[in-house]
């Protein structure tokens, strides 16, 4: 099989994808040093970087089909790692959410970020068998219960931002394998109505109180809410992106945002609102067109996969990515609540990059294999 | 996409998709061209203006010297343990009180009282650990830098007042401006923030426009934790004018030493220059320690210590010069005396009036304390302190001849001295009369009586007293006393034209206002002097004091606090001896009040005494000569 591969690896490669997560992840590495220079998170970004782009290449030359086949069984190892995550002494306890394992020696790693790949397969395996027509209740209700069991155990961990970004799994899977497009539509007037709705009976009958209607209001006018309680994040987040301007911050980075440590979380969660700091409107447009170049071409490369397994595989990715870089941008931009969704390759977290990589993996395997042999 | 089924339009699905994706990102892209390139400058300033601070470099205040160039105050540089709120936010400063109390040997109780106050101040003001740290103190703060981040040393200017609470009353204290000060109209538009530091009292409050600097300021970088970075720019403080008091040192040294050692501690001597008003000394008992205020009102002691200064029943914080009222007893007479003269009441060839040894009014008899002393002229009644004299002069000159004589000298006004609080002395009318006793308030010959001799309703600062004197002894030129000799000027700090150049400030001498000329004929002022210097230099109530070489003209008094019988102990009666010298060319003039001590001739005369003692030898080269007259007269 080497053999066979090594014609039509080379030819056939992904060499745009690879290289494009590859020139993220290294920028980010930049803006992370940005962000924290005295700390060491920029350098074990790129080691991390090392071991994701290994990682990638075993999946890459892998046959995903093969990989597919195993989906029940690595969905079940990752159902396992989610119920010891949760085991005091095993799982590690940080800002009250137990969703880190302890590798002795290896550092930790957050089984979450990974489950999503066993996700991933499972559902393209039960939705990639050739079929016809419009999905059934039964068909969809199967697919949400692969979805709900992993995301019943991380909602144990609680980690309300991470069952977020699994969602967008299953929407684009059941809307790919055409669940009826009146749904879809209903679906999403009913939420367009719902939100305002919700908030505006939620003040009314005195049932939105406290500090979830404080949230809810610094997204709504984060200049009049309370800048140094709830409202801090969000806040400090817009002055550091507006401050960068068109082409960068003029003053010096010694006195940026994030090294006065106004800006919090400034490595991980607002990475986004350093790149808009140090490089500007230019900048950050440049990141979300680079973002936009990686998608478009995981699209292309759904297109011509040869089978519906793999092209549900590859748009499931592609709507996972979407969804975490939407929410957690427009974090950083203060129009979205503050929810711990790392920014896909750019914040630091060996996890994230490595998941993010398998996930290219397999999309650069699926499309390796487009040519029925 | 060989597994296409035209019945589930999955091409035109993955187009919706890649439509969503591209245009997710593109609202994500306006939503920062909106942050960046339309608010950009808006959100530019506020980053500015949260990482910029500016920190006031306190200016030092002007000193305050006597008339010759001694010292008095002076500010010096101190440093404090400052605790900065915002690095306390997740630490329990109860953790706190155990190792700071050890290391800058601070009290546990000061350290929790502090940390309590800090509760209910805003979240980022800081708080004072501990004043004037030592050098071991800042050392051991900046070795635990990183254990305690919290701390910083911050050095202070901070006000240093004469010990044993020397010359207090007319320097007064500094103290941080008050909330409720901000809001008067005198501090307003003068650039004061809260902790700012002002004159409270005395010179101080007076003149705190001249002797308060302009602050000067730092420019500094600061991370979230209030931590500084990097100063990026420094204006320099100009400090405030120093001030040239009247005041001499070795005067006020004596006149306090006489206060000190008085019956009761309590007492006032004041001394001026009759000539100009210029206070040589102004000594007021018992006395209190400024440095309280400037040093140690923080503190819990310093507050025990002020709680109990305000219940102290000798009242040490009240200037008796100028906000005591006595009786005046018969240094009021040389007034009445004057004034009978000028309104015709007596002239100078016929002043003689009954004494008696005392007055009959209705069916009561007031007796004169002097025994009988005939028929005495006006001259002996100054010089023998004659009590039915004044009773007769005053019935002829009535209650409306006294009011013009309080009129004239200014009695029933403030003197203008240049000192915050000053209080108006009472004096006789008949509405204060009808108000002080309803049931008997007819105002009545007994009334006038007793107005003529400096008791009933009259009731003087020493300050006005001293100031009728000086004029009398002055041919009746009457000037405003005062205290501010000169302000030295002060160059401007900075580059000229620059927003931040501080402007020289101009030297300043005390402007006089014209002295109030009370037009009193030459010869009737020389006979009232006559009387005066016959007080001391004749066989009068004062011939104890009498000096060789430097005749004194003045006037006992012993005024009676409570009623005849109760007079014993801490009711004594007041003691007084008003007085100028050299009689008829004045140098000097002194007013001592000695409390609750007995004669005038007693213990007034020889306090004033004590003054021109030391007078003399400053001004004449060598000590008094010897006199052979008994110092004290009984």
């Amino acid at each position: 099989m080497v053999a066979i591969l090594e014609h039509r690896s080379l030819r056939d490669f992904d060499w745009l994808l690879a290289l494009l997560a590859t020139v993220i992840v290294c920028f980010g590495a930049w803006e992370i040093h940005n962000a924290q220079p005295t700390e060491t998170y920029w350098q074990k970004q790129l080691i991390g970087l090392g071991i994701a782009i290994v990682a990638m290449l075993a999946i890459a030359f892998t046959d995903y089909r093969r990989l597919v086949e195993l989906a029940p069984a690595l969905y079940i190892f990752g159902l396992v790692l989610l119920v010891i995550v949760l085991i005091p002494g095993i799982g590690m306890k940080v800002h009250g959410q137990r969703c880190w394992i302890k590798l002795p020696g290896l550092g930790q790693f957050q089984p979450s970020e990974f489950v999503k790949i066993p996700v991933v397969l499972m559902l393209a395996k039960y939705f990639g068998k050739h079929r016809q027509g419009n999905l059934t209740w039964k068909e969809v209700l199967i697919g949400a219960g692969i979805l709900g069991l992993p995301l019943a155990l991380i909602m144990l961990e609680p980690d309300t931002g991470q069952c977020l970004t699994y969602l967008p799994l299953l929407a684009i899977v059941l809307f790919l394998s055409s669940i009826r497009m009146w749904l879809v539509v209903s679906v999403l007037l009913f939420a367009i109505i719902a939100a305002p709705a919700s908030y505006v009976i939620g003040v009314k009958t005195g049932l939105l109180h406290g500090y979830k209607l404080e949230r809810v209001n610094v997204i709504l006018d984060p200049e009049n809410a309370d800048k140094r309680g709830f409202g801090y994040h969000t806040w400090q987040s817009m002055i550091t992106v507006g401050e960068g301007g068109l082409t960068g911050t003029r003053a010096s980075s010694e006195y940026s945002q994030s090294r006065l440590k106004f800006l919090p979380e400034p490595h991980t969660d607002f990475i986004f609102a350093v790149v808009a700091e140090t490089t500007g409107f230019l900048g950050g447009v440049l990141l979300l067109a680079s973002y936009a170049l990686l998608l478009l071409r995981l699209v292309t490369d759904a297109r011509r996969s040869r089978d519906r397994t793999g092209m549900l595989v590859i748009m499931a990715i592609v709507g996972g990515l979407i969804f975490q870089i939407f929410i957690n941008v427009g974090m950083a931009l203060g129009f979205l609540p503050v929810i711990g969704v790392p920014l896909p390759l750019m914040s630091a977290g060996l996890s994230s990059v490595l998941a993010t990589f398998i996930a290219i993996g397999f999309a650069i395997s699926v499309q390796l294999r487009r040519f029925v042999n | 996409m060989k597994y296409a089924d035209q019945s589930q339009n999955v091409g035109m699905r993955l187009r919706m998709v890649q439509a969503l994706v591209l245009l997710l990102l593109a609202l994500l892209a306006v939503r920062l061209y909106v942050l960046q390139v339309i608010n950009g400058p808006h959100y530019a300033e506020i980053a500015e203006n949260q990482r910029v601070r500016l920190l006031p470099i306190p200016a030092p205040r002007g000193a305050i010297f006597d008339r010759n160039g001694r010292q008095l105050v002076d500010s010096r540089p101190i440093y404090s343990v400052i605790l900065s709120r915002e690095d306390t936010k997740n630490k329990n400063l109860n953790d706190l009180i155990k190792p700071l109390s050890d290391a800058l040997m601070i009290d546990d109780d000061i350290l929790r009282e502090r940390f309590d106050q800090i509760k209910s101040q805003a979240a980022f003001e800081s708080i004072t650990i501990k004043e004037g740290a030592t050098l071991d103190d800042i050392a051991w703060v900046d070795a635990h830098q990183l254990e305690y981040p919290e701390l910083r040393i911050e050095q202070l200017p901070q006000r240093r007042y004469p010990e044993n609470g020397f010359l207090a009353h007319a320097l007064g204290y500094v103290g941080e401006i008050s909330p409720e000060q901000l809001e008067q109209q005198q501090y307003k538009g003068k650039g004061l923030k809260p902790g700012d530091v002002i004159g409270q009292d005395g010179l101080e409050k007076a003149y705190d426009d001249y002797l308060r600097g302009k602050d000067g300021y730092r420019r500094v970088i600061v991370d979230s934790g209030g931590h500084i970075q990097r100063e990026v720019d420094r204006v320099e403080p100009q400090a405030g004018q120093d001030l040239i008091t009247t005041i001499d040192i070795d005067l006020q040294a004596a006149a306090e030493d006489q206060l000190a050692k008085s019956p009761q501690g309590r007492g006032v001597i004041i001394a001026m220059d009759p000539n100009n008003g210029e206070i040589f000394a102004l000594a007021s008992y018992p006395t209190f320690d400024p440095n309280l205020f400037s040093q140690r009102l923080a503190s819990k002691e310093g507050r025990a210590e002020y709680a109990k200064l305000l219940a102290d029943p000798k009242k040490p914080l009240i200037n008796r010069a100028i906000q005591g009222r006595f009786p005046p007893g018969s240094t009021w007479k040389p007034l009445m005396a004057t004034a009978g003269l000028q309104q015709g009441a007596i002239t100078i060839d016929h002043s003689n009036l009954v004494c008696g040894g005392g007055i009959t009014v209705g069916n009561k008899f007031t007796r004169c304390m002097g025994g009988n002393h005939g028929s005495p002229d006006v001259h002996f009644a100054i010089m023998k302190s004659c009590d039915g004299y004044f009773y007769r002069l005053g019935l002829k000159m009535k209650l409306e001849g006294i009011q013009q004589m309080v009129e004239e000298f200014d009695l029933n006004k403030r003197t203008g001295i240049d000192l915050p609080h000053e209080v108006i002395s009472t004096t006789p009318s008949r509405e204060l009369k009808a108000k002080l006793y309803p049931s008997d308030a007819e105002w009545k010959d007994i009334d006038t009586v007793y107005s003529s001799f400096g008791q009933g309703q009259d009731v003087l600062t020493p300050i006005a007293l001293l100031r009728a004197h000086s004029a009398i002894s002055m041919d009746g030129k009457m000037y405003v006393p005062h205290l501010m000799k000169e302000f030295k000027a002060i160059g401007g700090v900075g580059e000229p034209g620059t927003r931040d150049y501080r402007e020289p400030r101009p030297a300043k001498t005390f402007e006089h206002p014209e002295p109030k000329i009370l037009g009193i004929p030459k010869d009737q002022n020389e006979l009232v002097i006559k009387g005066m210097w016959s007080v001391v230099n004749g066989a009068g109530t004062g011939a104890g004091i009498r000096m060789a070489d430097f005749e004194i003209a003045g006037k006992t008094g012993t005024a009676q606090v409570v009623s005849l019988g109760k007079d014993v102990g801490a009711n004594k009666d007041h003691s007084w001896f008003v007085s100028y010298a050299p009689a008829f060319k004045p140098e000097i003039s002194c007013v001592a009040l000695i409390e609750n001590a007995g004669l005038g001739s007693r213990f007034g005369a020889p306090s004033v005494r004590a003054v021109y003692d030391v007078y003399y030898e400053k001004t004449r080269g060598h000590s008094t000569p010897p006199t052979q007259i008994a110092m004290r007269f009984r």
